[in-house]
């Protein structure tokens, strides 16, 4: 897929990727686009252009992946963007899920439909884990990420690709999650059975699979980019 | 899953390879496709591996002992007509149909290969899997299982991947759900 540069017009690259919406939504741009391009809206917006287009480009094309450039960001910035993410789960995304999959359960199954509240229960151990990671990255990690750059004076750093790290890093990106969703996701493609409402059903596979590719992405971010960020900052003060 | 299809082409013609190339590509992925300009290049590779092979009429004809013993996974690109119809134990394809008839054409050939594939991959879970199955839903670690199934904690491990594989669930969640609906558990005993 072609990049994203700061000349194109923001509304024509909206248009072409609609998932881009709640990305740019996070930096608290609005649609209302007009014909404005991607550095004047990051101009009206106060934000930084690069990190905005290297964001819009890493979530766009699942190859494209530029560590280093990433590792160049602030501590502060890529933190800020993470909890923004979090907070979308939380405010839209998960309440969105809810919502569908609380009217097909309530439309679709008839006395006998147990195979649908089964899914139900299943989505709510999804959400309990997401939301213990969500708890523990406002209480625990993210103030940790954020005094070990302040300790050190400096906001940003490179992070050690040393091999062993990277073989960590691996399996971290197996992140449960990540798996929860996709069980979700393939459980209902595969084993649904009895009456249920096919629209309400499409509905919830699709907000699944977005949230899904999201996570992917913020997990990137998350195991490749700031854990190693903090790994070699951890060095750096012991 | 499909697995890749190794593919040769043996054509002089560069256009023509591209847009065999984006055809298949484009409609009958995954495929591996390596090009070869002259019959002494493509012997001269490992040329076992392929699973098909594209040329055009003279040169199956010149290298006839080389294609006529692979003549099932050989396709023949051809602009003659007449020689398409009247000779049914080859591989024809002709090279003036449209876009529609040429990839219906492929689709022909090709799908021998999809039926022994589906035929290959066994999903049904084995009667030691289910058990295996069944203790992990019910939250038994590794090696309480490994103890209670005297097995070793390598052969659980075997198990778990194994099963993981043959119904795509990679989470103990997901694995609980299918085990309910399949009757291996009862819902009752177990929290999702």
């Amino acid at each position: 897929m072609p990049l994203v540069y700061s000349n194109m017009q923001m509304s024509e690259v909206v248009e072409e990727h609609l998932s881009l919406i709640p990305v740019i939504n996070r930096f608290g741009i609005r649609l209302g686009l007009g014909d404005k391009s991607v550095q004047e809206i990051c101009v009206e917006y106060e934000l930084d252009c690069d990190f905005l287009l290297t964001v819009i480009n890493t979530f766009l094309n699942e190859e494209y992946f530029p560590e280093k450039k990433l590792q160049t960001f602030h501590m502060s910035q890529i933190i800020d963007y993470l909890i923004k993410i979090n907070e979308s789960y939380l405010r839209y995304q998960i309440p969105n899920i809810e919502r569908h999959l609380g009217s097909f359960i309530a439309q679709s199954s008839g006395p006998t439909n147990s195979t649908l509240c089964l899914i139900g229960k299943f989505f709510q151990s999804f959400k309990e884990e997401l939301m213990n990671r969500i708890l523990k990255d406002e209480k625990e990690w993210f103030p940790y990420c954020l005094s070990l750059s302040e300790r050190l004076g400096m906001n940003q750093v490179q992070g050690d690709s040393n091999p062993d790290l990277l073989l960590d890093l691996g399996n971290q990106v197996e992140d449960t999650i990540e798996a929860l969703l996709a069980d979700l996701k393939s459980i209902m493609i595969k084993h649904l059975s009895g009456n249920y409402n096919e629209n309400l059903c499409y509905a919830v596979i699709f907000a699944i699979s977005s949230l899904e590719k999201d996570i992917k992405q913020h997990n990137r971010i998350r195991f490749r980019i700031l854990t190693p960020m903090v790994a070699a900052m951890e060095k750096l003060c012991s | 899953m499909q697995s890749i299809k190794h593919i040769a082409i043996l054509l002089p013609d560069t256009l023509q390879c591209l847009g065999l190339q984006s055809l298949l590509v484009n409609y009958f992925p995954p495929v591996e496709i390596s090009y070869f300009y002259t019959f002494e290049a493509l012997v001269n590779s490992h040329c076992d591996i392929f699973d098909y092979f594209f040329t055009n009429a003279t040169l199956f004809v010149l290298n006839v002992d080389f294609f006529l013993p692979r003549r099932s996974k050989t396709i023949v690109l051809t602009a003659d007509s007449i020689e398409v119809r009247k000779n049914t134990s080859i591989n024809y394809v002709y090279v003036q149909a449209s876009q529609e008839v040429i990839i219906e054409q492929l689709k022909q050939y090709f799908s021998g290969d999809n039926t022994i594939l589906s035929n290959d991959s066994n999903k049904e879970l084995s009667v030691r899997e289910v058990e295996v199955l069944q203790l992990i839903v019910k939250g038994g670690t590794n090696k309480e299982i490994a103890d209670k199934l005297c097995i070793s904690l390598n052969t659980v491990l075997t198990h778990r991947k194994n099963i993981t594989a043959k119904l795509g669930i990679k989470t103990v969640s997901g694995l609980t759900f299918y085990a309910i609906m399949n009757g291996l558990v009862s819902g009752e005993d177990i929290e999702l």
